[in-house]
């Protein structure tokens, strides 16, 4: 307990290095099984590989944290095979987004005011608002509007689905105890 | 004897008992628990996506197919079957208006995600090609900038 922050993140010994890749390792291979769900609507994802960023928020120390949604989108778009196109932009903007809200609002409320669902809510919203937003600056114009109503309900659909399988990953986990118990034994042992 | 037994029943109960209480746990903490700032989150989600899909979805009946490219739009009759082709970032975007609705048939980019999308017919439908920067959509009326006029 000595080693826990005000916030309730373990202190790792080596700034979270090693939980960060293995966290980024099992984005990447979230986002591999993504790739090969069918999708029932074109555009429509749910996000998967966004759950190791999800459980992340209440572990890793902010460098650490933000290193990972990096390499989840370097990952995701050497998987969709368009890291050099301009689409990888709009992946980046969006989980950067989506990560910065996330971590930001866990700053304002604890987990007693705010859970995995509403965290992974708003989220995915601001990661697609953050899209359409791009999609009107850059490429499509005014028309971009008619595809806010389709990518908000996405927002709020993969959020919520994907916010509720994290909440009940996260208070059941045996894993994740081991983890928060392994970084306070040796986040106190250097201090 | 005896006592030995005792002692080794003793020893075994006091090694179960932790792992039925690490049994219980997680069981105990599965169900899910809302908390104030998610449903407030959720509801705004929830009416800004409503007031979204008014602002798009609340137009008047489908007349004509949008296509946008870069600075260009180009506007055409859904009442009319055409094969259509759009100039972009990568090269030419096909697709074909019939009986009222609007399919993209071919597009130089690497998903197709467009291509596999159902076909457009309603006021407030569209579709993409991000890729190639071409972007389709179902009007209401000719107006191109006075869609905003419906919502009060």
């Amino acid at each position: 307990m000595a080693s826990m922050l005000r916030s309730g993140r373990p202190v790792f010994n080596d700034g979270g290095r090693k939980l960060a890749a293995f966290l980024a390792a099992l984005a990447f291979f979230l986002s591999t099984v993504e790739y090969m769900l069918p999708r029932p609507v074109p555009f429509m994802r749910l996000g998967l590989a966004n759950l190791p960023i999800l459980i992340a928020v209440d572990l890793l120390p902010f460098g650490a944290y933000m290193a990972l949604a990096l390499v989840k989108v370097v990952g995701m778009s050497v998987l969709t095979g368009s890291l050099f196109s301009y689409v990888a932009l709009f992946s980046l903007a969006g989980t950067m987004a989506s990560a910065l809200i996330m971590r930001g609002l866990r700053t304002v409320a604890g987990p007693k005011a705010l859970s995995y669902v509403g965290l992974c809510v708003a989220g995915a919203v601001a990661s697609n608002m953050v899209q359409v937003a791009l999609a009107r600056l850059f490429v499509f114009g005014p028309s971009a509007r008619f595809m806010a109503p389709a990518f908000m309900a996405l927002g709020l659909a993969s959020g919520l689905v994907l916010g509720s399988f994290t909440e009940a990953f996260a208070s059941s986990s045996t894993w994740l105890v081991k983890v928060r118990a392994e970084a306070s034994l040796s986040g106190g042992a250097t201090l | 004897m005896r006592r030995r037994r005792l002692r080794r029943r003793r020893r075994l109960r006091l090694r179960r008992l932790p792992l039925i209480y690490q049994a219980d746990q997680p069981v105990r903490g599965t169900r899910l628990s809302i908390k104030p700032l998610d449903v407030l989150i959720v509801a705004l989600s929830a009416i800004a996506l409503v007031a979204l899909s008014i602002s798009v979805y609340g137009g008047p009946a489908a007349a004509v197919l949008v296509v946008s490219s870069g600075e260009q739009d180009w506007i055409y009759p859904l009442s009319q079957d055409r094969q259509i082709q759009v100039e972009g970032n990568l090269g030419l975007t096909y697709l074909h208006i019939e009986d009222g609705m609007v399919r993209i048939d071919a597009s130089p980019c690497v998903n197709k995600t467009c291509i596999a999308a159902p076909p457009l017919g309603n006021t407030g439908d569209w579709s993409a090609c991000l890729p190639n920067g071409v972007f389709i959509r179902i009007e209401g009326s000719e107006d191109d900038d006075g869609i905003d006029a419906t919502v009060r």
